[in-house]
């Protein structure tokens, strides 16, 4: 066997036991649990209830985060500027730190006692303890992914779209709308799956929030640690399967990706 | 009208300095220069895509430093066409929004009709900068900025479209810049030349001053001038000058200083005879045949003349009468306004 040949083999080797590593828990934990999971939303109101209310926050926060993130990715990606590379790393702190700690940082700018809590309270608006506070979790946790994926969906567009649609009469918003956003869109899409995938799955900053009304995640924890293993595991199981939703999505968009 | 003065623009590491041009209206511009001299830099500067850092820009006699670029009246073609690919040709030639019937009469002039239901992917790179040309007219451009818009066509395609373009440019007095390698495209096409190197405007004018009167020695080789020659020129004080180079003396005609110079001499200025004959030609050197290189119908002639290697083209059908071979002894002869100093 000449070199070329070992070195395929190894790869392949080293490969397929990381994919076993991190396939195999998920497979067996659907495989086990999956059907009780499915079968339990008809009876388990209270798993009813946390995949909807998942479902419905991770939602707002993934449209938050496309709303607000998809400028600065723009931004990033197209110009240069003082401070570019500072906002970069800012927007990546999240993704760095230990999600806990995510939510303790949190809980210090949105609790009651802080000025922007209190001045939420002021307009009637509770975070901490209610659905705001899953929605802000997530967004913190998971809209750096998007702004990363949209930044690297805007790049690869090559600017001479813009400025050629520039030079055939479009305003740079119209030549945005127009050429970019249609080339960058399933990149866009993609990225934002991403961030709603990931927000539906975050536990740690959630549940330092807003333990109650509970997201799927805090509901698994809850049964683990109140009623063991067999009572968390269909919980968990339907978690995972909401978040194969959006990876399904993800690799159709993929598939069909065009070529600037 | 483009009028540049003094402008500087930057992209990237990349910068244009000092560049100053004027293209009166209705003239045809062609810009030429090294790969990475600036030329693209040059139209995105003058389209808005490449802010002015520095220096004039004026368009049709107007400032235009903070007009923005849908608002100049400038169509850029690239090179590399840059349709949209989310679009159909139809869509992409209809993007601006034009008349139908002058899109229809586009269509027509450049005969596209055969590719308006192809998708953008499946066009060839010819047929993509055909349809991004159209594309561009479509708008109704007063000026026209083309960069190597033709370099994807076939020889047969290319010369009825660079007509066609031609024509266009005439009956809409449209002002025209365009990039190009093909110093006979450069020839053909353009009313004013220009050269780049470095980002710098090295000499501009008519396409033939520039090939027959050089700027500098640079100029002159990247025109492909076959003969330049590093000596020392000396005033004879009749309006005459010898030119020392090597083992030989040339004499030229001109205004110039006394000093370290370059001489050009272009190949076809050159006559080649196989013995002494008698004409006005003041510069008249026997040499020996180092090689032939057949060009088509031209060859061009490789002589050693005391260490000196000189070019001299020729028709093929004229080596073959003179039963020319390397090895050779032949008289070059070439008059003394053909040796250009600088």
């Amino acid at each position: 066997m000449n070199r070329i040949g070992i070195a395929t083999v190894v790869t392949g080797l080293l490969g397929s036991l990381l994919l076993l590593f991190l396939a195999a828990p998920i497979v067996q934990l659907v495989g086990s649990s999956g059907a009780d999971g499915l079968q339990r939303l008809g009876s388990d109101l209270a798993l009813r209830d946390a995949l909807l209310l998942t479902a419905a926050t991770a939602t707002a926060a993934t449209l938050l985060g496309v709303l607000s993130g998809t400028p600065i990715a723009y931004l990033l990606a197209r110009r240069e500027f003082p401070g570019r590379a500072v906002i970069s790393a800012l927007l990546d702190l999240p993704l760095l730190i230990p999600h806990p700690v995510a939510g303790m940082a949190l809980l210090l700018l949105l609790g009651r006692d802080s000025a922007v809590g209190s001045a939420a309270l002021d307009l009637g608006l509770r975070i901490v303890g209610t659905p705001l506070g899953i929605v802000a979790a997530m967004l913190f946790v998971s809209a750096p992914l998007f702004v990363s994926g949209a930044r690297e969906a805007f790049v690869r567009v090559d600017a001479r779209y813009e400025g050629v649609a520039r030079t055939l009469g479009d305003p740079p918003w119209r030549a945005f709308r127009r050429v970019t956003l249609p080339l960058a869109g399933r990149g866009l899409v993609a990225s934002a799956v991403v961030m709603w995938a990931r927000a539906v799955s975050e536990f740690g900053a959630v549940v330092i929030l807003t333990y109650n009304p509970k997201t799927v995640s805090v509901l698994s924890y809850d049964r683990f640690t109140g009623f063991g293993l067999s009572e968390a595991l269909p919980v968990a199981a339907a978690l995972v399967l909401l978040a194969l939703v959006p990876l399904v999505l993800l690799r159709a968009l993929r598939a069909g990706e065009p070529r600037t | 009208m483009i009028t540049l003065e003094s402008a500087r623009a930057s992209k990237g590491r990349f910068t244009l300095d000092g560049i100053s041009l004027h293209l009166a209206s209705g003239q045809y511009g062609v810009v030429i220069g090294p790969a990475g001299s600036g030329k693209t830099t040059l139209l995105e500067l003058i389209a808005g895509l490449v802010p002015l850092r520095g220096g004039r820009l004026l368009l049709e006699g107007v400032e235009a430093q903070h007009r923005p670029v849908e608002a100049r009246q400038v169509g850029l073609v690239y090179q590399h066409a840059y349709l949209f690919p989310h679009l159909s040709v139809r869509e992409n030639i209809a993007y601006a929004g034009a008349a139908a019937d002058l899109q229809q009469e586009l269509i027509a002039r450049f005969a596209l009709s055969p590719l308006l239901g192809r998708a953008v992917e499946s066009l060839s790179g010819g047929e993509r900068q055909l349809v991004a040309l159209v594309r561009t007219l479509a708008r109704r451009p007063r000026m026209l900025l083309l960069d190597e818009p033709f370099s994807a066509l076939d020889p047969g395609r290319r010369t009825r479209v660079r007509r066609e373009v031609r024509a266009l440019h005439r009956e809409w007095g449209l002002s025209t810049l365009q990039v190009t390698h093909d110093f006979t495209e450069a020839g053909l096409l353009g009313d004013v030349a220009m050269l780049l190197d470095a980002g710098r405007l090295l000499q501009s004018g008519p396409p033939t001053e520039l090939f027959r009167r050089p700027a500098n020695a640079f100029v002159a080789e990247f025109l492909g001038a076959e003969n330049v020659f590093a000596g020392t020129a000396k005033a004879l004080g009749d309006g005459t000058f010898e030119f020392v180079t090597g083992g030989l003396t040339l004499h030229a005609v001109g205004e110039f200083a006394n000093g370290p110079a370059h001489a050009v001499l272009r190949a076809e200025e050159i006559t080649l005879a196989r013995d002494q004959g008698h004409d006005s030609a003041r510069n008249r050197f026997s040499g020996r045949i180092v090689d032939i290189e057949p060009h088509g119908a031209v060859a061009r002639v490789t002589v050693d003349v005391r260490g000196v290697a000189i070019v001299a083209a020729l028709t093929a059908r004229s080596a073959q009468d003179l039963a020319l071979a390397p090895g050779l002894a032949v008289v070059l002869s070439f008059k003394a306004m053909a040796v250009h100093l600088c």
